[in-house]
Protein backbone atom coordinates (compact mmCIF):
# COMPACT_ATOMS: atom_id res chain seq x y z
CA UNK A 1 0.00 0.00 0.00
CA UNK A 2 2.99 2.63 1.11
CA UNK A 3 4.26 1.78 -3.02
CA UNK A 4 1.26 2.80 -4.03
CA UNK A 5 1.04 5.96 -2.77
CA UNK A 6 4.62 6.47 -2.94
CA UNK A 7 4.54 5.99 -7.24
CA UNK A 8 1.16 4.89 -8.14
CA UNK A 9 2.27 5.39 -11.65
CA UNK A 10 5.13 2.41 -11.93
CA UNK A 11 3.24 0.03 -9.70
CA UNK A 12 -0.33 0.80 -12.12
CA UNK A 13 2.30 0.37 -15.07
CA UNK A 14 2.99 -2.33 -13.47
CA UNK A 15 0.34 -4.62 -12.89
CA UNK A 16 -2.13 -3.65 -15.47
CA UNK A 17 0.16 -4.74 -18.99
CA UNK A 18 -1.98 -4.55 -21.98
CA UNK A 19 -0.49 -6.65 -24.47
CA UNK A 20 -1.09 -6.15 -28.50
CA UNK A 21 -2.96 -8.75 -30.58
CA UNK A 22 -0.55 -8.38 -33.48
CA UNK A 23 0.99 -12.19 -33.94
CA UNK A 24 4.16 -12.19 -36.09
CA UNK A 25 5.28 -15.73 -36.39
CA UNK A 26 4.91 -19.56 -35.44
CA UNK A 27 5.60 -17.98 -32.02
CA UNK A 28 1.58 -17.05 -31.52
CA UNK A 29 0.66 -20.80 -31.10
CA UNK A 30 2.00 -20.37 -27.67
CA UNK A 31 -0.24 -17.27 -27.04
CA UNK A 32 -3.48 -19.16 -26.69
CA UNK A 33 -2.55 -21.41 -23.75
CA UNK A 34 -1.18 -18.70 -21.93
CA UNK A 35 -4.37 -15.95 -21.95
CA UNK A 36 -6.69 -18.95 -21.54
CA UNK A 37 -7.74 -21.39 -18.57
CA UNK A 38 -4.65 -23.06 -18.90
CA UNK A 39 -2.22 -20.20 -17.67
CA UNK A 40 -4.23 -17.70 -16.47
CA UNK A 41 -2.39 -14.36 -17.76
CA UNK A 42 -5.49 -12.26 -16.60
CA UNK A 43 -4.58 -12.74 -12.85
CA UNK A 44 -0.99 -10.94 -13.47
CA UNK A 45 -2.99 -8.05 -14.97
CA UNK A 46 -1.72 -9.02 -18.49
CA UNK A 47 -4.52 -8.80 -20.74
CA UNK A 48 -4.36 -8.69 -24.72
CA UNK A 49 -5.67 -5.14 -25.61
CA UNK A 50 -7.55 -4.96 -28.80
CA UNK A 51 -5.89 -2.00 -30.35
CA UNK A 52 -2.17 -0.45 -29.55
CA UNK A 53 -3.65 2.59 -28.50
CA UNK A 54 -4.77 0.60 -25.29
CA UNK A 55 -1.74 -1.24 -25.15
CA UNK A 56 1.72 -0.94 -23.30
CA UNK A 57 3.26 -4.16 -23.89
CA UNK A 58 4.30 -5.34 -27.51
CA UNK A 59 5.26 -8.59 -27.66
CA UNK A 60 7.38 -9.57 -30.81
CA UNK A 61 6.40 -13.42 -30.94
CA UNK A 62 8.21 -15.12 -33.70
CA UNK A 63 10.63 -14.64 -37.10
CA UNK A 64 10.45 -11.10 -38.36
CA UNK A 65 9.88 -11.07 -42.08
CA UNK A 66 10.76 -7.41 -43.89
CA UNK A 67 7.34 -7.01 -44.36
CA UNK A 68 6.47 -8.08 -41.22
CA UNK A 69 8.96 -5.75 -40.38
CA UNK A 70 6.73 -2.21 -41.60
CA UNK A 71 3.69 -3.23 -39.25
CA UNK A 72 5.92 -3.96 -36.24
CA UNK A 73 7.17 -0.36 -36.66
CA UNK A 74 4.17 1.57 -37.51
CA UNK A 75 2.42 -0.73 -34.41
CA UNK A 76 5.11 0.59 -32.23
CA UNK A 77 5.23 3.88 -32.90
CA UNK A 78 1.07 4.00 -32.68
CA UNK A 79 1.18 2.72 -28.69
CA UNK A 80 1.45 5.24 -26.03
CA UNK A 81 4.14 6.01 -24.08
CA UNK A 82 5.11 4.33 -21.31
CA UNK A 83 5.77 1.02 -23.76
CA UNK A 84 7.42 -1.81 -23.25
CA UNK A 85 8.84 -4.30 -26.03
CA UNK A 86 9.89 -7.98 -25.52
CA UNK A 87 11.38 -10.07 -27.93
CA UNK A 88 9.75 -13.72 -28.23
CA UNK A 89 11.63 -16.90 -29.55
CA UNK A 90 15.41 -17.09 -30.62
CA UNK A 91 14.76 -15.73 -34.47
CA UNK A 92 14.49 -12.39 -33.25
CA UNK A 93 17.12 -12.47 -31.35
CA UNK A 94 19.80 -13.85 -34.25
CA UNK A 95 17.69 -14.89 -36.87
CA UNK A 96 17.34 -18.37 -34.86
CA UNK A 97 16.99 -21.35 -37.93
CA UNK A 98 16.59 -18.35 -40.36
CA UNK A 99 19.85 -16.87 -40.22
CA UNK A 100 20.99 -17.22 -43.45
CA UNK A 101 17.98 -16.28 -44.96
CA UNK A 102 17.29 -13.54 -47.44
CA UNK A 103 14.46 -11.63 -46.14
CA UNK A 104 14.69 -12.59 -42.49
CA UNK A 105 15.14 -9.50 -39.92
CA UNK A 106 18.25 -11.32 -37.99
CA UNK A 107 18.51 -8.31 -34.89
CA UNK A 108 15.37 -7.38 -34.42
CA UNK A 109 17.35 -4.89 -31.71
CA UNK A 110 18.25 -2.42 -34.76
CA UNK A 111 14.93 -1.23 -35.52
CA UNK A 112 13.03 -0.59 -32.22
CA UNK A 113 14.09 -1.16 -29.20
CA UNK A 114 13.47 -4.26 -26.95
CA UNK A 115 13.68 -4.26 -23.11
CA UNK A 116 13.47 -7.91 -22.78
CA UNK A 117 14.85 -11.45 -24.54
CA UNK A 118 12.97 -14.51 -23.93
CA UNK A 119 14.91 -17.42 -26.29
CA UNK A 120 14.21 -20.72 -26.55
CA UNK A 121 12.23 -22.32 -29.78
CA UNK A 122 9.87 -22.51 -28.91
CA UNK A 123 9.78 -20.85 -25.30
CA UNK A 124 7.31 -22.97 -23.02
CA UNK A 125 4.31 -20.68 -21.63
CA UNK A 126 6.11 -20.64 -18.10
CA UNK A 127 8.86 -18.50 -19.96
CA UNK A 128 6.40 -16.07 -20.78
CA UNK A 129 5.89 -15.35 -16.97
CA UNK A 130 9.13 -15.60 -15.73
CA UNK A 131 9.86 -12.90 -18.56
CA UNK A 132 6.91 -10.68 -16.78
CA UNK A 133 7.81 -10.99 -13.45
CA UNK A 134 11.59 -10.21 -14.49
CA UNK A 135 9.70 -6.96 -16.65
CA UNK A 136 8.54 -5.65 -12.95
CA UNK A 137 11.69 -5.89 -11.74
CA UNK A 138 12.94 -3.80 -14.32
CA UNK A 139 10.21 -1.35 -14.40
CA UNK A 140 11.06 -1.04 -10.25
CA UNK A 141 14.58 -0.09 -11.31
CA UNK A 142 13.38 2.12 -14.30
CA UNK A 143 15.52 -0.04 -16.45
CA UNK A 144 13.01 -0.92 -18.92
CA UNK A 145 13.66 2.50 -20.25
CA UNK A 146 13.36 1.53 -24.62
CA UNK A 147 10.76 4.28 -24.92
CA UNK A 148 13.20 6.92 -24.47
CA UNK A 149 16.41 4.73 -26.08
CA UNK A 150 13.68 4.96 -29.28
CA UNK A 151 13.34 8.62 -28.63
CA UNK A 152 16.63 9.75 -28.17
CA UNK A 153 18.16 7.45 -30.46
CA UNK A 154 15.38 8.16 -33.18
CA UNK A 155 18.01 8.77 -36.09
CA UNK A 156 19.97 5.75 -35.70
CA UNK A 157 16.40 3.60 -35.78
CA UNK A 158 15.00 5.18 -38.50
CA UNK A 159 17.98 5.10 -40.89
CA UNK A 160 18.68 1.38 -40.45
CA UNK A 161 15.01 1.26 -40.76
CA UNK A 162 15.14 2.77 -44.07
CA UNK A 163 18.52 0.79 -45.30
CA UNK A 164 15.68 -2.28 -44.87
CA UNK A 165 12.26 -1.03 -46.10
CA UNK A 166 13.91 1.24 -48.65
CA UNK A 167 11.47 5.34 -48.62
CA UNK A 168 9.30 5.04 -45.44
CA UNK A 169 5.62 6.12 -46.21
CA UNK A 170 4.79 7.70 -42.65
CA UNK A 171 6.49 10.78 -40.94
CA UNK A 172 9.17 11.14 -38.22
CA UNK A 173 7.84 10.29 -35.44
CA UNK A 174 9.99 12.52 -33.05
CA UNK A 175 12.27 15.78 -34.28
CA UNK A 176 15.76 14.22 -36.17
CA UNK A 177 18.74 15.59 -34.63
CA UNK A 178 20.32 15.30 -38.53
CA UNK A 179 18.29 16.24 -41.61
CA UNK A 180 18.33 12.70 -43.03
CA UNK A 181 15.23 12.87 -44.94
CA UNK A 182 17.04 14.48 -47.94
CA UNK A 183 18.59 11.51 -49.97
CA UNK A 184 21.88 11.02 -50.31
CA UNK A 185 22.88 13.11 -47.08
CA UNK A 186 21.95 9.53 -45.04
CA UNK A 187 25.71 8.72 -44.41
CA UNK A 188 26.82 12.23 -43.07
CA UNK A 189 24.92 11.95 -39.73
CA UNK A 190 26.62 10.73 -36.41
CA UNK A 191 26.76 6.66 -36.60
CA UNK A 192 26.04 5.86 -33.57
CA UNK A 193 27.73 2.49 -32.47
CA UNK A 194 26.59 -0.63 -31.22
CA UNK A 195 28.36 -0.64 -27.72
CA UNK A 196 27.05 3.12 -27.12
CA UNK A 197 23.44 2.02 -27.17
CA UNK A 198 24.61 -0.42 -25.10
CA UNK A 199 26.07 1.62 -21.89
CA UNK A 200 22.89 3.42 -22.32
CA UNK A 201 21.30 0.38 -21.01
CA UNK A 202 22.83 0.52 -18.10
CA UNK B 1 -30.22 22.45 0.03
CA UNK B 2 -26.67 21.95 1.86
CA UNK B 3 -27.47 18.25 2.01
CA UNK B 4 -28.72 18.48 -1.61
CA UNK B 5 -25.40 19.74 -2.68
CA UNK B 6 -23.10 16.98 -0.54
CA UNK B 7 -25.39 14.75 -2.29
CA UNK B 8 -24.78 15.63 -5.79
CA UNK B 9 -20.66 15.94 -5.03
CA UNK B 10 -21.19 12.00 -3.24
CA UNK B 11 -23.74 10.78 -5.47
CA UNK B 12 -21.51 10.31 -8.59
CA UNK B 13 -18.03 9.09 -6.45
CA UNK B 14 -20.13 6.54 -5.12
CA UNK B 15 -21.55 5.15 -8.39
CA UNK B 16 -18.03 5.48 -9.69
CA UNK B 17 -16.85 3.00 -7.00
CA UNK B 18 -19.54 0.80 -7.23
CA UNK B 19 -19.43 1.29 -10.92
CA UNK B 20 -15.69 -0.01 -11.20
CA UNK B 21 -17.11 -2.38 -8.54
CA UNK B 22 -19.12 -3.73 -10.74
CA UNK B 23 -16.71 -4.37 -13.80
CA UNK B 24 -14.27 -5.66 -11.75
CA UNK B 25 -16.91 -8.61 -10.41
CA UNK B 26 -17.82 -8.87 -13.55
CA UNK B 27 -13.78 -9.75 -15.05
CA UNK B 28 -13.44 -12.12 -12.28
CA UNK B 29 -16.81 -14.09 -12.55
CA UNK B 30 -15.97 -14.48 -15.66
CA UNK B 31 -12.58 -15.81 -15.33
CA UNK B 32 -14.00 -18.31 -12.76
CA UNK B 33 -17.13 -19.61 -15.25
CA UNK B 34 -14.28 -20.14 -17.54
CA UNK B 35 -12.39 -22.12 -14.98
CA UNK B 36 -9.79 -19.84 -14.38
CA UNK B 37 -8.82 -17.93 -11.97
CA UNK B 38 -9.24 -14.25 -12.41
CA UNK B 39 -7.87 -11.06 -12.40
CA UNK B 40 -7.74 -9.20 -8.85
CA UNK B 41 -11.07 -7.51 -7.84
CA UNK B 42 -9.30 -4.43 -7.93
CA UNK B 43 -7.91 -4.84 -11.77
CA UNK B 44 -10.51 -2.48 -13.47
CA UNK B 45 -9.10 0.66 -11.21
CA UNK B 46 -4.97 -0.03 -11.79
CA UNK B 47 -6.38 0.01 -15.46
CA UNK B 48 -7.89 3.24 -14.90
CA UNK B 49 -5.08 4.77 -13.10
CA UNK B 50 -2.52 3.69 -15.55
CA UNK B 51 -4.29 5.41 -18.45
CA UNK B 52 -4.29 8.61 -16.51
CA UNK B 53 -0.60 8.09 -16.76
CA UNK B 54 -0.07 7.21 -20.02
CA UNK B 55 0.38 9.91 -22.68
CA UNK B 56 -2.94 10.02 -24.44
CA UNK B 57 -3.28 11.30 -28.16
CA UNK B 58 -6.24 13.75 -29.06
CA UNK B 59 -7.33 14.05 -32.75
CA UNK B 60 -9.08 17.75 -31.88
CA UNK B 61 -11.15 19.52 -30.21
CA UNK B 62 -14.25 17.89 -30.77
CA UNK B 63 -12.54 14.91 -29.84
CA UNK B 64 -12.44 16.04 -27.03
CA UNK B 65 -15.73 17.83 -26.34
CA UNK B 66 -17.79 14.51 -27.14
CA UNK B 67 -15.94 12.24 -24.51
CA UNK B 68 -16.62 15.50 -21.76
CA UNK B 69 -20.47 15.33 -23.72
CA UNK B 70 -20.82 11.81 -22.82
CA UNK B 71 -19.35 11.94 -19.51
CA UNK B 72 -21.56 14.91 -18.56
CA UNK B 73 -24.56 13.40 -19.69
CA UNK B 74 -24.32 10.53 -18.05
CA UNK B 75 -23.72 12.02 -14.40
CA UNK B 76 -26.72 14.32 -15.03
CA UNK B 77 -28.94 10.82 -15.61
CA UNK B 78 -27.29 9.81 -12.45
CA UNK B 79 -28.56 12.46 -10.67
CA UNK B 80 -32.23 12.11 -11.47
CA UNK B 81 -32.34 8.33 -10.02
CA UNK B 82 -32.86 7.95 -6.94
CA UNK B 83 -30.52 5.82 -4.76
CA UNK B 84 -31.50 4.21 -1.47
CA UNK B 85 -33.15 7.86 -0.16
CA UNK B 86 -30.24 10.08 -1.77
CA UNK B 87 -32.00 11.55 -4.97
CA UNK B 88 -30.51 15.18 -5.49
CA UNK B 89 -32.24 16.49 -9.01
CA UNK B 90 -35.46 14.51 -8.63
CA UNK B 91 -38.26 16.48 -8.93
CA UNK B 92 -42.42 15.70 -10.87
CA UNK B 93 -41.11 14.87 -14.26
CA UNK B 94 -38.19 12.98 -14.11
CA UNK B 95 -38.63 9.75 -15.71
CA UNK B 96 -39.27 12.14 -18.91
CA UNK B 97 -35.73 13.88 -18.25
CA UNK B 98 -33.94 10.71 -18.19
CA UNK B 99 -35.63 9.50 -21.80
CA UNK B 100 -34.37 12.71 -23.63
CA UNK B 101 -30.86 12.91 -21.57
CA UNK B 102 -29.98 8.93 -21.69
CA UNK B 103 -29.54 9.62 -25.40
CA UNK B 104 -26.46 11.95 -24.96
CA UNK B 105 -23.65 9.27 -24.13
CA UNK B 106 -24.07 7.24 -27.08
CA UNK B 107 -24.26 10.59 -29.34
CA UNK B 108 -21.54 11.97 -27.50
CA UNK B 109 -19.65 8.95 -28.32
CA UNK B 110 -20.64 9.32 -31.84
CA UNK B 111 -19.45 13.06 -31.98
CA UNK B 112 -16.27 12.08 -30.79
CA UNK B 113 -15.50 9.32 -32.35
CA UNK B 114 -16.12 11.15 -36.18
CA UNK B 115 -13.04 13.07 -35.42
CA UNK B 116 -10.61 10.17 -35.21
CA UNK B 117 -11.12 8.85 -38.76
CA UNK B 118 -10.60 4.88 -38.41
CA UNK B 119 -12.82 2.84 -40.41
CA UNK B 120 -13.23 0.55 -37.08
CA UNK B 121 -14.92 3.76 -35.14
CA UNK B 122 -17.51 4.63 -37.98
CA UNK B 123 -18.79 1.01 -38.23
CA UNK B 124 -19.14 0.91 -34.11
CA UNK B 125 -20.41 4.14 -34.20
CA UNK B 126 -23.31 2.77 -36.37
CA UNK B 127 -23.95 -0.35 -34.68
CA UNK B 128 -24.06 1.95 -32.05
CA UNK B 129 -26.66 4.02 -32.88
CA UNK B 130 -28.69 0.97 -34.42
CA UNK B 131 -28.68 -0.67 -31.14
CA UNK B 132 -29.95 2.41 -29.84
CA UNK B 133 -32.70 2.34 -31.75
CA UNK B 134 -33.52 -0.76 -30.87
CA UNK B 135 -33.54 -0.64 -27.86
CA UNK B 136 -35.51 2.76 -27.34
CA UNK B 137 -38.65 1.52 -28.81
CA UNK B 138 -39.57 -1.16 -25.94
CA UNK B 139 -37.78 1.35 -23.18
CA UNK B 140 -40.28 4.09 -24.57
CA UNK B 141 -43.18 1.62 -24.05
CA UNK B 142 -42.25 0.22 -20.93
CA UNK B 143 -42.07 4.03 -19.78
CA UNK B 144 -45.07 4.63 -20.81
CA UNK B 145 -46.74 1.90 -19.19
CA UNK B 146 -45.51 2.61 -16.02
CA UNK B 147 -46.44 6.20 -15.98
CA UNK B 148 -49.87 5.12 -17.10
CA UNK B 149 -50.82 2.99 -14.41
CA UNK B 150 -49.18 4.84 -11.74
CA UNK B 151 -50.20 8.18 -12.98
CA UNK B 152 -47.15 10.27 -12.76
CA UNK B 153 -44.02 10.74 -14.10
CA UNK B 154 -41.74 11.36 -10.86
CA UNK B 155 -39.94 8.49 -9.60
CA UNK B 156 -40.39 8.78 -6.31
CA UNK B 157 -43.40 8.47 -6.08
CA UNK B 158 -43.36 5.71 -7.76
CA UNK B 159 -40.74 3.93 -5.32
CA UNK B 160 -43.28 5.33 -2.33
CA UNK B 161 -46.15 3.89 -4.08
CA UNK B 162 -44.62 0.32 -4.65
CA UNK B 163 -42.95 0.47 -1.05
CA UNK B 164 -46.91 0.43 0.14
CA UNK B 165 -48.67 -1.82 -2.76
CA UNK B 166 -46.02 -4.13 -3.51
CA UNK B 167 -43.30 -4.38 -6.24
CA UNK B 168 -44.11 -3.42 -9.61
CA UNK B 169 -42.81 -6.39 -11.10
CA UNK B 170 -45.58 -8.71 -9.08
CA UNK B 171 -48.51 -7.25 -9.98
CA UNK B 172 -50.76 -8.15 -12.68
CA UNK B 173 -50.33 -5.76 -15.69
CA UNK B 174 -46.51 -4.25 -15.27
CA UNK B 175 -45.11 -7.96 -15.00
CA UNK B 176 -45.16 -7.85 -18.71
CA UNK B 177 -43.30 -4.61 -19.00
CA UNK B 178 -40.89 -5.62 -16.43
CA UNK B 179 -40.10 -8.94 -18.32
CA UNK B 180 -39.26 -6.44 -21.40
CA UNK B 181 -36.67 -3.98 -19.22
CA UNK B 182 -35.24 -7.64 -18.63
CA UNK B 183 -34.75 -8.57 -21.85
CA UNK B 184 -33.37 -5.51 -22.72
CA UNK B 185 -31.36 -5.10 -19.99
CA UNK B 186 -27.99 -6.25 -21.63
CA UNK B 187 -28.14 -3.74 -25.01
CA UNK B 188 -28.78 -0.76 -22.52
CA UNK B 189 -25.41 -1.79 -20.77
CA UNK B 190 -23.53 -3.20 -23.92
CA UNK B 191 -23.44 -6.66 -22.09
CA UNK B 192 -22.91 -9.77 -23.86
CA UNK B 193 -25.90 -11.01 -26.10
CA UNK B 194 -25.68 -7.22 -27.48
CA UNK B 195 -22.08 -5.91 -27.54
CA UNK B 196 -22.08 -5.48 -30.96
CA UNK B 197 -21.22 -2.01 -30.82
CA UNK B 198 -18.14 -2.51 -28.95
CA UNK B 199 -16.68 -6.37 -30.09
CA UNK B 200 -13.29 -6.17 -29.03
CA UNK B 201 -12.70 -9.82 -31.20
CA UNK B 202 -14.21 -8.06 -34.47
CA UNK B 203 -13.92 -4.36 -35.27
CA UNK B 204 -11.22 -3.84 -32.20
CA UNK B 205 -13.84 -2.41 -29.19
CA UNK B 206 -15.55 0.01 -32.05
CA UNK B 207 -15.40 3.40 -31.34
CA UNK B 208 -12.74 3.31 -28.40
CA UNK B 209 -10.35 1.92 -30.96
CA UNK B 210 -8.58 5.79 -31.48
CA UNK B 211 -8.73 6.33 -27.49
CA UNK B 212 -5.43 6.38 -25.57
CA UNK B 213 -4.51 7.43 -22.22
CA UNK B 214 -6.95 9.58 -19.97
CA UNK B 215 -9.88 9.92 -23.17
CA UNK B 216 -9.85 5.93 -22.50
CA UNK B 217 -10.06 6.52 -18.84
CA UNK B 218 -12.86 8.76 -19.42
CA UNK B 219 -14.41 6.30 -21.46
CA UNK B 220 -14.35 3.75 -19.35
CA UNK B 221 -15.79 5.90 -16.18
CA UNK B 222 -18.70 6.39 -18.70
CA UNK B 223 -19.24 2.61 -18.74
CA UNK B 224 -19.44 2.58 -15.55
CA UNK B 225 -22.03 5.05 -15.20
CA UNK B 226 -24.26 3.26 -18.46
CA UNK B 227 -23.62 0.21 -15.78
CA UNK B 228 -25.15 1.65 -12.72
CA UNK B 229 -28.14 3.50 -14.66
CA UNK B 230 -29.53 0.56 -15.96
CA UNK B 231 -29.26 -1.61 -13.25
CA UNK B 232 -30.62 1.18 -10.75
CA UNK B 233 -33.53 2.36 -12.79
CA UNK B 234 -35.01 -1.22 -12.90
CA UNK B 235 -34.76 -1.68 -9.23
CA UNK B 236 -36.37 1.75 -9.16
CA UNK B 237 -39.53 1.09 -11.24
CA UNK B 238 -39.98 -2.67 -10.80
CA UNK B 239 -38.45 -3.85 -7.74
CA UNK B 240 -39.57 -1.37 -5.31
CA UNK B 241 -36.66 0.49 -4.62
CA UNK B 242 -35.24 0.91 -1.07
CA UNK B 243 -34.76 2.40 1.78
CA UNK B 244 -31.40 2.30 2.48
CA UNK B 245 -28.32 2.60 0.37
CA UNK B 246 -27.07 -0.97 1.23
CA UNK B 247 -30.01 -2.78 0.74
CA UNK B 248 -30.53 -1.03 -2.33
CA UNK B 249 -26.86 -2.40 -3.37
CA UNK B 250 -27.91 -5.42 -2.22
CA UNK B 251 -30.75 -5.60 -5.02
CA UNK B 252 -28.22 -4.46 -7.86
CA UNK B 253 -25.58 -7.24 -7.05
CA UNK B 254 -28.37 -9.76 -7.28
CA UNK B 255 -29.67 -8.44 -10.36
CA UNK B 256 -25.90 -7.85 -12.16
CA UNK B 257 -25.12 -11.43 -11.39
CA UNK B 258 -28.06 -12.50 -13.44
CA UNK B 259 -27.20 -10.32 -16.64
CA UNK B 260 -23.62 -11.58 -15.62
CA UNK B 261 -24.65 -15.43 -15.75
CA UNK B 262 -26.16 -14.63 -19.45
CA UNK B 263 -23.38 -12.73 -20.71
CA UNK B 264 -21.11 -15.36 -19.74
CA UNK B 265 -23.33 -18.52 -21.84
CA UNK B 266 -24.72 -16.57 -24.87
CA UNK B 267 -22.17 -15.23 -28.16
CA UNK B 268 -22.80 -12.14 -29.76
CA UNK B 269 -25.64 -11.78 -31.94
CA UNK B 270 -25.15 -10.12 -35.71
CA UNK B 271 -26.76 -6.31 -35.74
CA UNK B 272 -29.98 -7.30 -38.21
CA UNK B 273 -30.62 -10.46 -35.39
CA UNK B 274 -30.43 -8.01 -32.65
CA UNK B 275 -32.76 -5.43 -34.26
CA UNK B 276 -35.08 -8.30 -35.19
CA UNK B 277 -34.82 -9.27 -31.92
CA UNK B 278 -35.41 -6.19 -29.95
CA UNK B 279 -38.15 -5.16 -32.41
CA UNK B 280 -40.06 -8.39 -31.95
CA UNK B 281 -40.28 -9.80 -28.50
CA UNK B 282 -39.73 -7.23 -25.97
CA UNK B 283 -42.10 -4.48 -27.97
CA UNK B 284 -44.33 -6.90 -28.11
CA UNK B 285 -44.34 -7.75 -24.16
CA UNK B 286 -44.01 -4.24 -23.42
CA UNK B 287 -47.22 -2.84 -25.87
CA UNK B 288 -49.52 -6.06 -24.34
CA UNK B 289 -48.43 -4.40 -21.12
CA UNK B 290 -49.11 -0.79 -22.22
CA UNK B 291 -52.34 -1.84 -23.50
CA UNK B 292 -53.62 -3.92 -20.69
CA UNK B 293 -52.91 -0.83 -18.47
CA UNK B 294 -55.20 0.99 -19.73
CA UNK B 295 -58.40 -1.80 -18.85
CA UNK B 296 -60.15 -0.65 -16.01
CA UNK B 297 -60.34 -4.11 -14.79
CA UNK B 298 -56.87 -3.92 -13.67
Amino acid sequence: MAKWLKSPDKMARKYSLGAVYFCTGCGVIEIPPVITSRWDAERFGVVAAPSPRHANLFMITGYVAVKTLKAIIRTYEQMPEPKYTVAFGSCPVNGGMYWDSYNTIKHIDKYIPIDGWIAGCMPRPEAIFIAVTKLWMMIDKDAANGYIRYREYYDYYRRNQKKVLGKLAWPPLYPLKKNIEVEGKESKGKEYKEKELLSVRK
Amino acid sequence: MVIKIIQIIVYPILTFIIGIFFIGLSRKMMARIQRRYGPPITQPLIDLIRFFYQKGISHGSIFNFGVILSLAGSIVVLLFIPFGRMSPLSSSGGLLVILYIMLFAPLGIALSGGEGANPNISIGISRKLILSLGYEVPFLFIILAIMTYYKTTSITEIVKIQQEAGWALFTIPLFLPGIAYLLILPAIIGMRPFDIASAPQEISSGPMVEYSGKYLALVHIEHAFTLFIGIALFINLFLGGATNIGFFFLKMIVLFVIVLIVNAVFPRYRVEQAIKYLWKWPTLIAFVGLILTKIPIF
